[in-house]
């Protein structure tokens, strides 16, 4: 393999930097240049209220969660501190902060329910929190005062009458952009790439090594905190609030905010809130009609352009030529590349003596039917072996046991002699165990090579993370080279910026094969690797498996294909109807009258014919 | 609490438990055949409400209101599934995933709810009895007092709770519904036209939405935001159903209902948020609902 | 059907004027709660049909060619506010009247206050509207409503005084709570006490369960402070059970009346400003029956839109200019108001920024369909 270039997206740290120093000179210079104080308040408006629809952008457009109840944590934030600070007495920077606390806490506590749910069921639950939460500030009189509100909330003005809306809206605008660079921050970083196999994928992401239920949980709390954040900016504003100001409308405007501005981009929210702040000032006399209104643009928006403001202006970008990913020329790559079985090489540390992969005893029954039989199978260290079997014998509900998407009803599975049985799906990654799917499980939204990368393991923290991306045009770099050169050994470096719907089944095998190899795993799970290719591209992948085999890492694979299975195994263990009728090399197997009968049936079952009846 | 005070309760809830049960059973048939349904169930009703309202101040009979307003909700059911679902299909839309069909069902029940109030006006209006010649039809049963109106709303809830029922396990296109809904791929392969199963679940949506309506108007005053609250409880009362069993929805409903109406004896102030309460954490203890079954697709 | 002609119609028109129209002399903000549920809709639009008959009474004879500038807050504080400041800063008018929703007005008169903009609040009924200002020099909060601690004692003096058990069924808002403390305390300072309170919760549909109690504690007359008024009065012939009503001005609406049936509201009490007895109430109905139709609903508020319109234009005609200040001045020192309502004469002083005074309020009871003061 040649030292060829890795390309790496557009960055140009340097002018990120200058173009959010500009950002802040304008927030600075906005409140002292505009005289109107009712612009000053829109501006104030706009800061706080994009912060919001920041969190909602990142939850809907990333972790694919829909949310119905952004209005109560916009309220926990918003009498949190309206409480605090006008019944005990805080000062305003304390009882901000704790407000936005409280928002983040019930966050958690409602994310306890995305934990548990997901995609329709979810959004029902928001869709209850938020009615809960709506009624409860509206009838809980004795906390919240009700439609009657909360009196005596201090302004944040620092008690200057002239300067005071400069101040709020200096405060205002750094916490958005703050929150602003931290988006971008997450846009460009391993998040996004986890965020969407999350949405788009989640048994891919759990097998390669991400605990899903936290992410979405951790997630759902942020949004939360970016609601909490906008609502405690808001009592502030107003220094009073009522409960008819949290309603379900609040919630649908941020979320025409966010789609409107464009969905899962990092600046949509910007765009949105702003177009959605025009329109509601626009249409503040045409009252008969503002649902009508709001409803349409929802309509427009969704089936005429989904990819909201951005998508359009990205659109016209394209067609003047504008902003497209440029790919950074070779010599910007430090590092000679590493040829593939060096690549591939498994640590001496993770192998032991003793099998890699045991599994003892397992059974799994469902609704009545034994799908897996008391099943045992010890699979030796640097070596392929094959799991074959008629169609329903349970091959791949063993892959799934084994990797822990499904849960045995009992036995033990150890991975190098440790007991992973009751261990997550995500555990059992980390520790080693890489699988590809039968039915392909890659994230569509996702280039190739950032399908690939989400199995390279990060070695910074997040702070290290954070600070890289923000000086470094390198920032990504060694995780880039890393999964192009697993691409690269398999021929497919040219199409690593292309998505996997515009690739060839074949070369999406191979894609899947690369991601499970970038985690570089102690053993790989591989079920029917070469179901759906011809003669060339299985041969290719024998290849590879040969590969991987030699460089130490060990592989159980199911498949169908007999030619293939024989020639590249070291061990066959053959299932029917849930149990292990055979174990042994190939020949062996190929030789046993119990397996060719479960395959062709006994003499019994066969039709007579007159070479049989010639015998 | 008497048994008088009893029976009465139980016989409000029930009466609110199979409103419940109908309109739940609209987004219960959408959901199991395309996994999508209409948020906007609620605003559906309310137009059937107004609908009938207004045909029935104008004298027209009873029969006829129920087949205008039932044909008119099942053209915007059509509607619906044309211009604000089907599409989608085509976009294959990445943003919003498939959430974009919350938003849109969601931006037509705005619409219809600017709609009503264009055309009628925003204060609550009141509807006439249906099966009554006034309002203080009452008959007493077991000694407690019960307005007519309401024993024939149950009835008739019920009868059409069993019309569902038989279209859906014994005719050819509920099966083929079912069929759809296990699975559309292999149901096309079958031969079944799944975009005409698609619309008719859409459209019998739509027309179980037209029946609650017009049977909730002379109950409750009608007004332009009556829907939400209905498509906030039909949706707890679906997900107590699990969204897979019609037996579990109706059960759902009417337990949903009772609870309702007790709960609010007992403590008016935040009665109606007990119950809904209690479905919230139901679903996090059993995230598909009482009698769903949760599956990953690991194939 | 011909509003949504006339509607599509306004917008066509507002978008080609661009917003700006002919040249009024004097523009008078109006901030109102005109959609969100009817029981602000309600109240929203029939105080504005009452400033708009107004309007086209003055416009036809007077010295200035006034306009109103009209938003709807949407019964959400944040959006009042906002909408307050626009039309101070952007459209810089002398005079704000508004809004349905207390908790509205309490969150922009203080920053209407600290501007130095004067506001006639209305139809908002909350009690401590103008009495947080009133000390101010000068304050600039005036209201011309009914105000909810006046209806309150007139209804429990007569209410003590003729039945021996009351009952009370609030909701669950800031408002029903407000009323319901304001009641409890006004019962005890009465040395009587109330035999049954259920707090309800604003959307709810059936009041089955609360008017059971209420039967139960055997309350002859039922205090009615729930958002939905008419919700109280269908369970009744259920459950066999007819106590007397009382409730503050919401129960005499017209769509009440309506919904409840003309024979099953008489007799219902409620706090009043308008005695339809008289000839001016009288011919005022008539007259706004004839400009609205079916969309007249509700003659007290109406008649309140009407006198705070007219009290503006007066005001506004006799300032010294139309800086805010002056028209403060002289709004204060209004004189010679013919009021449809019970409105006097001259409506303020330095210490009263009240059109209603606790002797203009008085209570009404519905009669033959329509609502008249109550005798004694």
């Amino acid at each position: 393999m040649s030292a060829e270039p890795v390309p790496l997206p557009y960055r140009r740290p340097l002018l990120r930097s200058v173009l959010f120093l500009l950002a802040a000179v304008v927030i600075v210079a906005f409140p002292l240049v505009v005289t109107n104080k009712f612009h000053i308040h829109l501006a104030q408006t706009l800061c706080y209220t994009a912060v919001a629809v920041i969190g909602l952008n990142i939850l809907l457009g990333l972790s694919g969660q829909m949310s119905l109840g952004q209005a109560g944590f916009y309220a926990a934030g918003a009498y949190g501190s309206a409480l605090l600070s006008a019944r005990l007495g805080w000062p305003i920077g304390y009882s901000m902060l704790a407000g936005v606390a409280i928002a983040g806490l019930l966050g958690a506590v409602v994310g306890l329910v995305a934990l548990r749910t997901r995609g329709i069921y979810l959004t029902m639950a928001t869709l209850a929190f938020g009615f809960i939460a709506e009624i409860t500030v509206q009838r809980w009189t004795d906390l919240t005062g009700g439609t009657m509100g909360v009196l005596g909330i201090p302004s944040l003005d620092f008690g200057s009458r002239k300067m005071g809306g400069a101040f709020f809206m200096w405060i205002a605008g750094a916490v958005y952009l703050t929150v602003q660079i931290l988006s971008d921050y997450v846009f460009s970083s391993r998040y996004y790439r986890v965020l969407l196999a999350i949405k788009e994928n989640e048994s891919a992401a759990r097998t390669t090594g991400f605990n899903v239920p936290v992410w979405r949980t951790a997630v759902f709390a942020l949004s939360a905190v970016a609601a909490g954040i906008a609502g405690v900016f808001f009592t502030h504003q107003s220094a009073y609030i009522n409960s008819d100001a949290f309603t379900l409308n609040l919630t649908l405007s941020l979320l025409v905010a966010t789609v409107i501005g464009g969905l899962g981009t990092s600046y949509g929210p910007l765009i949105g809130t702003i177009i959605t702040l025009a329109i509601a000032e626009f249409i503040a006399s045409l009252y008969d009609i503002s649902l009508l209104v709001y409803g349409s643009i929802l309509l427009v928006v969704l089936l005429l352009v989904p990819e909201g403001a951005i998508g359009i202006m990205r659109r016209i970008g394209a067609i003047a030529g504008l902003g497209a990913r440029r790919l950074t020329t070779p010599q910007d790559i430090s590092g000679s590349s590493m040829p593939p079985t060096a690549a591939t090489a498994v640590p001496p540390a993770r192998t032991g003596g003793g099998p890699v992969l045991e599994i003892k005893g397992l059974s799994k029954s469902y609704s009545g039917v034994k799908a897996l039989r008391d099943i045992s199978i010890s699979v030796a260290p640097g070596t392929v072996h094959a799991l074959i079997g008629p169609n329903g014998a349970g091959k791949s509900t063993l892959i799934n046991c084994v990797s822990g998407l499904y849960s045995a009803d009992s036995g033990c599975v150890k991975l190098c002699g440790r007991d992973v049985t009751v261990e997550p799906a995500h555990v059992r990654a980390r520790l080693g165990m890489a699988r590809t799917f039968q039915n392909l499980q890659l994230v569509p939204s996702l280039t190739v090579i950032e399908n690939v990368m989400l199995g390279v393991r990060s070695q910074r923290s997040w702070p290290r993370d954070f600070i890289a991306w923000l000086v470094s045009a390198q920032y990504d770099a060694v995780e880039r080279r890393r999964a192009y050169e697993l691409l690269a050994a398999f021929n497919l470096g040219h199409l690593s910026e292309a998505r996997p719907a515009d690739l060839p089944y074949g070369h999406r095998k191979l894609a899947e094969l690369a991601r499970a190899m970038a985690e570089e795993p102690v053993v790989m799970l591989l079920d029917e690797p070469i179901a759906g290719l011809n003669d060339a591209e299985a041969h290719e992948i024998a290849e590879v498996i040969g590969t991987i085999r030699n460089g130490g890492t060990t592989i159980l694979l199911v498949e169908h294909n007999m030619e293939f299975v024989m020639r590249l195994s070291d061990r066959v263990s053959v299932l029917d109807y849930g149990e292990n009728i055979s174990e042994g090399t190939p020949e062996e197997v190929q030789r046993d009258p119990r397996v060719v009968a479960a395959y062709l049936g006994t003499a019994a079952d066969a039709v007579s014919t007159p070479a049989q009846a010639a015998q | 609490m008497s048994t008088a005070n009893f029976i009465q309760l139980a016989l409000s809830g029930f009466t609110m438990g199979a409103l419940y049960a109908l309109t739940a059973k609209g987004l219960f048939i959408a959901h199991l055949a395309t996994t999508r349904m209409n948020f906007g169930q609620g605003e559906f009703l309310m137009i059937a409400a107004y609908l009938s309202m207004t045909l029935l101040l104008a004298g027209v009979p009873v029969v006829l209101v129920a087949v205008l307003v039932i044909g008119v909700l099942a053209l915007m059911g059509w509607g619906l599934e044309r211009l604000a679902l089907r599409p989608l299909d085509r976009l294959k839309s990445l943003v919003g995933g498939q959430y974009s069909w919350v938003l849109t069902t969601m931006g037509v029940a705005l619409i219809m709810q600017n709609v009503a109030t264009l055309v009628w006006g925003k204060s609550a209006q009141y509807s006439p009895p249906l099966f009554s010649a006034s309002r203080d039809n009452v008959i007493k049963i077991m000694g407690v007092g019960v307005f007519v109106e309401e024993l024939l709303v149950i009835a008739a809830a019920f009868l059409v709770v069993g019309l569902f029922y038989v279209f859906l396990f014994l005719t050819r296109h509920g099966r083929a519904i079912r069929a759809v809904a296990f699975n559309r791929e292999t149901a096309a392969l079958l031969g079944i036209d799944v975009t005409r199963s698609t619309v008719l679940v859409f459209v019998i949506a739509s027309v179980l939405a037209a029946i609650s309506g017009i049977l909730v108007g002379p109950i409750v005053t009608v007004q332009p935001h009556m829907g939400l609250v209905f498509t906030v409880k039909a949706l707890a009362v679906a997900s107590l159903g699990g969204f897979a069993n019609p037996l579990g929805v109706l059960a759902g409903a009417i337990i949903f209902g009772m609870a309702e109406s007790f709960s609010n004896y007992f403590n008016s102030a935040f009665g109606d948020l007990y119950p809904l309460l209690v479905v919230l954490a139901l679903l996090v203890v059993k995230p598909s609902g009482l009698f769903g079954e949760a599956k990953a697709d690991v194939r | 059907m011909k509003k949504i002609g006339a509607t599509i119609g306004a917008i066509l028109a507002s978008a080609a004027l661009g917003g700006t129209s002919h040249a009024a002399d004097v523009k008078i903000g109006v901030v109102m709660g005109l959609s969100g549920p009817p029981a602000i809709v309600d109240f929203g639009e029939s105080y504005l049909q009452g400033m708009k008959l107004a309007l086209k009474d003055y416009s036809a004879a007077g010295k200035h060619k006034i306009e109103f500038i009209t938003y709807d807050d949407e019964a959400n504080p944040q959006k009042a506010v906002s909408l307050v400041q626009r039309l101070m800063q952007s459209d810089k008018v002398p005079l704000i009247i508004g809004t349905v929703s207390s908790g509205n007005v309490l969150a922009f008169a203080p920053i209407v206050q600290k501007a130095g903009v004067p506001l006639i609040a209305g139809p908002s009924i909350a009690s401590n509207i103008t009495s947080q200002f009133i000390d101010e020099k000068p304050s600039f909060i005036f209201r011309c409503s009914m105000v909810e601690k006046f209806q309150i004692e007139g209804m429990l003096d007569w209410g003590v005084k003729t039945f021996k058990k009351i009952g009370l069924v609030h909701s669950t808002t800031g408002y029903g709570n407000f009323a319901a403390k304001e009641i409890a305390d006004g019962i005890k300072a009465r040395g009587s006490s109330l035999v049954a309170v259920e707090a309800v919760a604003p959307n709810v549909s059936d009041l089955t369960p609360q008017m059971l109690k209420m039967k139960e504690s055997g309350a002859e007359l039922v205090l009615d402070f729930h958002e939905s008024f008419e919700l109280v009065f269908r369970p009744m012939s259920k459950i066999d059970y007819k106590p007397t009503i009382a409730g503050n001005w919401g129960l005499s609406s017209l769509k009440v009346r309506d919904i409840v049936g003309a024979k099953e509201i008489e007799g219902t009490v409620m706090g009043q400003a308008l005695d339809l007895s008289l000839d001016a109430p009288k011919a005022f109905v008539v007259r706004m029956e004839k400009e609205y139709g079916k969309d007249f609903r509700w003659p007290v508020v109406a008649a309140l839109g009407y006198d705070a319109a007219q009290i503006a234009f007066k005001a506004l005609d006799t300032a010294k200019s139309m800086d805010a200040e002056a028209v403060r001045d002289s709004l204060e020192a209004v004189d010679g108001i013919k009021a449809i309502s019970a409105t006097p004469a001259r409506p303020y002083g330095p210490k009263d920024h009240e059109c209603l005074d606790r002797e203009h309020v008085f209570l009404g009871v519905w009669k033959d369909g329509a609502v008249v003061r109550l005798k004694d």
